[in-house]
């Protein structure tokens, strides 16, 4: 999504304290981080909580943002760093999907479940949470958001060279991961 | 499994959809949180993290240090030019502190690890550089485009297409294709050294 007039207007208007302006470009990037935090956590309600933090912290740091990258990019890196800064949390779920893969597919009922009736949603993004962090951010950030590995590298603070490896990596055990569940569940 | 089949499976997961009211509400929600949220200090923020950070470094170095240190003196050919070049300690330094090592020093104070606070030194052929200024000799492992302190001044290394290194300090510039360059009265040596795989 390219910086229109319309948005660097309400950048600047955020900055001044307009509230209307600031949730005009919450609304405007809701999706694309909830997608996002979604796919690093695994939960609707942790996704909710770090696309909050997200927000939160984008208006804090709104002073910082020079207008020379676009404001989406810009968003969507503190919005990376946030998820890859959880960490409570993402212990709690991991642990909740080893339980989940160790007693299959009965999941489905529950409220919070992030996939209901679609059990190859949750077989994925079961294998994503086995990823570290860093290589499932790299795989999110180049498999379903599209990023060249320039910018991913460019919006994850490291080498080009550092995500080529992560995506490789994560690629190799995201194979191995889901041929199994493949060969179990087809 | 190829890529292919991979990218497929994975896009074919989809994120679970939300009802229009909950994107109605998010933005508020966020705003109502902004108001209550208290303003977290930048300094509570980050200085445990960079603390922790700082203390794992310096106590990796140390260990590294150490083990070089303690390996050295087992060696029974005491020779910064063996030592510099041994690509089983080279390949261990360099899977301990992968894109962070811009050089390995070793000069009269010892061996001394540089490394860089990102992981940003690119993976590339390791050059070995020999510098004696008349009074003392540096010998370190770095990579093209590492700019260091060596003999008391800022030398930067790079390696050239055709296979050459050279070096470009602030009252001289090296090059090993080339002996015509000034050399500041220092006596310099310079070589590609194997390529470390990983």
């Amino acid at each position: 999504m390219g910086d229109t007039d319309e948005e660097k207007v309400w950048v600047l208007q955020s900055r001044n304290g307009d509230p209307a302006a600031f949730e005009s470009l919450v609304r405007a990037h809701q999706r694309m981080i909830h997608s996002l935090t979604f796919r690093m956590t695994g939960s609707l309600a942790d996704a909710e909580d770090l696309a909050q933090e997200t927000f939160i912290r984008a208006y804090r740091q709104l002073d910082s943002y020079q207008g020379t990258a676009k404001f989406s990019s810009w968003l969507y890196r503190i919005a990376v760093n946030t998820c890859l800064n959880w960490r409570k949390r993402e212990m709690r779920r991991e642990q909740a999907h080893t339980h989940w893969a160790a007693s299959g597919a009965a999941r489905r009922t529950e409220a919070n479940s992030p996939a209901d009736n679609d059990e190859l949603s949750q077989c994925v993004q079961a294998a994503l949470m086995k990823l570290p962090p860093k290589q499932r951010a790299a795989i999110v950030l180049t498999v379903y958001d599209g990023h060249h590995h320039a910018e991913a590298a460019r919006l994850l603070g490291c080498s080009e060279t550092t995500v080529s490896w992560r995506v490789f990596a994560g690629r190799r055990k995201l194979k191995r991961l889901l041929n199994v569940k493949g060969g179990r569940n087809e | 499994m190829n890529d292919f089949d991979l990218d497929r499976k994975l896009k074919a997961a989809r994120v679970p959809a939300r009802d229009e009211d909950y994107w109605e509400s998010f933005p508020r929600l966020v705003l109502a949180k902004l108001r209550t949220a208290p303003v977290e200090s930048s300094f509570e923020r980050h200085w445990w993290p960079r603390l922790a950070w700082g203390g794992s470094i310096a106590f990796a170095c140390l260990l590294v240090g150490f083990a070089i240190g303690h390996w050295h003196g087992r060696m029974e050919k005491n020779d910064s030019f063996v030592l510099l070049q041994n690509r089983k300690m080279l390949r261990e330094v360099l899977t301990l502190f992968p894109n962070r090592v811009r050089a390995i020093v070793q000069d009269k104070h010892g061996l001394q690890l540089v490394l860089s606070d990102q992981p940003d030194v690119p993976a590339s052929t390791p050059l070995w550089v020999k510098i004696c200024d008349g009074k003392q000799c540096a010998s370190l492992v770095t990579f093209s485009g590492q700019e260091l302190e060596i003999a008391g001044q800022k030398v930067t290394v790079l390696a050239d297409a055709q296979g050459g290194i050279i070096l470009e300090g602030s009252r001289f510039v090296w090059s090993s294709t080339a002996q015509n360059f000034a050399q500041g009265g220092l006596k310099i040596e310079a070589k590609r050294l194997p390529s470390i795989s990983l």
